[in-house]
């Protein structure tokens, strides 16, 4: 009996072939990214610019602005996709993203008043504070953010249930929300120009001199995500099984929220608050290797999530316009219909299969 | 009128009795919610290879109890004590190697394969990675093989019947590897062969694998005939333990099931 249960033949879908090209897919847009943009540059440049001892305009438009919001493009990929997947599966709810809790709310809310009121109040005009306001900007909009953060954690702990926890954070997010707005209502006409485009979202805000602070914060919140897999896979169980199986519920989703909040909470201090990616990506991820085991679905996640975000990226620029499409519009554009699809398909599935 | 229940009709092996370990006792136990409890104190008693079948309408607090044992709820007071030690003492890791659950929960996940739930009973015995050594693979076959699902490891859950499904959960819990199984309504959407299908496996399970099993159900049909012992319950009555005959003979099955056999009166009766 023993040796027939050995030869169980197992299909699996061909997950490594699927993987180089996830992989193959992101280094070509990532290259693409670098190549294309509103200044057409011709081939040898482009790549005298990249390997060569070129010192040109080509260069600096290539180094200095593209590829950091390249690996900008990249890492917020990554780190939003796998913070919607973590969120998704700890409330077992496909449309949970990473701004479910309140968290991006929060950080348009610290935002808000550093832009909004620095204007107002201290009678400085924006373009005097633009010097320091890309960094003062994001410590705000951090510090909004994990405010939010440790209110939810706080809160959760008296919760029972994680409807009851997404209620408060619908209330949090609506509070935040109508601060801001109040804000808003006071503020200057520059001053609102400036929360509005900070709003839209963008790649380019992160310089080279951050960038290693900034990826480093997302490997380490991506690799943290990593290390929850057996957690999250035991609460796809349901929350009695995975709690025979050893899982504490309570410190494990406090633990999960703190991923997936500190992911969020540092890419939306970067670049915004930026839709639909950590929402629709997961359930690609999904689709594509037909599992929910989370050891393949966190990375396929992150790659996937780079990918798309570069993507979205590229679609951002293609216009040739003097900057970029607002990235928010764009990751919505894509991300809506993919959401779409999987609502239909999810319930084609259900009844076929 | 006992013999229409077909209590004596059973076909157990005869169980081991010399060296019967105890497996898990409670002392002075009172269940229930907000401190209200359901029923009077419950002392009872489990031992290594039993299979005992918990019985009793709906509402007579057969889940509440389940919940107590599992440690998934407090007793208002009284202790439970499993192995010798009380049951709020183990860690949450040490519990997952001592009781598995089999419930009437299921996970809904549309990707979720038979092998991944299979194998994720696993996990209490698995390092950070989760990696699977070769004994761990052997050691999921066999159980699939068990109950005999060997050929549905790579299908989805949710595309799975009913039985089947009942058949992963018991593959999840064997898996486990624990001395004590708890199972919660294992019956309750099952057809007639996959009931009969369920007391093979419960029996092989005990008689091979000296599994404890705990089960409940809450009407006396196929399963009640298959048990060691049995528990019933009423509401706000005392939990009566003890082997099916004695209880049938000592009128208690009569006495805990009247209520829903004298409800057994159809309009077009009257």
């Amino acid at each position: 009996m023993t040796a027939e249960a050995t030869h169980i033949t197992r299909k699996r879908p061909p997950i490594a072939l699927i993987s180089i090209g996830i992989i193959a897919v992101g280094i070509l847009l990532f290259a693409l990214n670098l190549r294309y943009g509103s200044v057409a540059i011709p081939w040898k440049e482009f790549w005298n610019a990249l390997f060569g001892g070129d010192t040109s305009t080509y260069r600096s438009i290539i180094v200095e602005y593209r590829l950091p919001q390249a690996i900008t493009a990249l890492l917020a990929g990554i780190g939003l996709s796998v913070s919607g997947l973590l969120m998704q599966t700890l409330f077992r709810n496909p449309l949970a993203d990473p701004s479910l809790l309140g968290i991006s709310s929060g950080s348009s809310l610290g935002v808000a008043f550093v832009v909004l009121l620095a204007g107002s109040f201290g009678g400085i005009s924006v373009s005097t504070i633009s010097l320091w306001s890309t960094f003062g900007v994001t410590i705000a909009a951090f510090l909004g953010a994990f405010a939010v953060l440790l209110l939810i954690l706080a809160l959760s702990s008296r919760l029972k249930s994680m409807v009851s926890l997404v209620l408060v954070g619908i209330m949090i997010a609506y509070i935040a929300g109508s601060v801001t707005d109040i804000l808003k209502f006071f503020s200057q006409k520059e001053g609102l120009h400036s929360f509005v485009i900070w709003g839209l979202g963008s790649f380019s805000n992160v310089s080279m001199a951050q960038m290693p602070f900034f990826a480093i914060a997302v490997a380490i919140g991506t690799i943290a995500s990593f290390l929850l897999f057996k957690t999250l896979n035991l609460l796809l169980l349901g929350e009695r099984y995975a709690e025979n199986l050893g899982v504490n519920i309570k410190r494990s989703s406090m633990l999960i929220i703190l991923v997936s909040g500190f992911l969020t909470a540092l890419i939306t201090a970067f670049c915004g608050p930026i839709a639909f990616l950590g929402l629709a990506v997961p359930h690609i991820a999904r689709f594509l290797f037909r599992s929910s085991d989370h050891k393949l679905l966190i990375p396929a996640t992150a790659f996937l999530g780079m990918d798309l975000a570069l993507f979205c990226n590229l679609i951002a620029r293609l216009p040739s316009f003097e900057g970029n499409l607002p990235i928010n519009s764009v990751t919505a554009l894509i991300g809506a219909p993919i959401v779409l699809w999987v609502i239909f398909h999810r319930q084609r599935y259900t009844k076929t299969l | 009128m006992l013999d229409s229940y077909g209590i004596f009709e059973r076909f157990l092996g005869e169980a081991d009795t010399t060296k019967m370990q105890e497996v898990l006792h409670t002392n002075h136990l009172l269940i229930g919610y907000k401190g209200q409890p359901l029923i009077p104190e419950v002392n009872v008693s489990l031992s290594e290879g039993d299979i005992v079948a918990l019985a009793g309408p709906n509402g007579s607090g057969k889940t509440t109890l389940f919940k107590t044992l599992s440690a998934s709820l407090k007793p208002i007071s009284g202790e439970v004590t499993l192995f010798g030690k009380k049951l709020q003492d183990y860690s949450p890791t040490e519990r997952s190697s001592l009781f598995s659950l089999v419930l009437t929960e299921k996970p809904d996940d549309l990707f979720l394969k038979v092998f991944d739930i299979v194998s994720s009973g696993r996990y209490p015995h698995l390092g950070l990675l989760a990696r699977l050594s070769e004994q761990d693979e052997q050691i999921i076959y066999e159980s699939l093989e068990t109950v005999g699902i060997s050929h549905l490891i790579d299908r989805n859950f949710i595309s799975l019947s009913d039985g089947e499904q009942q058949k992963v959960m018991i593959a999840k819990a064997l898996v486990q590897d624990t001395p004590l199984i708890f199972m919660d309504e294992p019956a309750a959407f099952l057809d007639y062969p996959s009931k009969i299908e369920l007391v093979n496996i419960m029996h092989k399970l005990s008689r091979e694998k000296r599994k404890t099993i705990l089960f409940s159900s809450h009407d006396l049909d196929l399963l009640l005939r298959h048990c060691d012992r049995l528990w019933v319950m009423a509401p706000h009555q005392p939990l009566r333990q003890g082997t099916p005959k004695e209880l049938v003979e000592q009128g208690i099955i009569d006495e805990y099931f009247k209520p829903i056999v004298a409800k057994e009166e159809f309009y077009w009766m009257r």
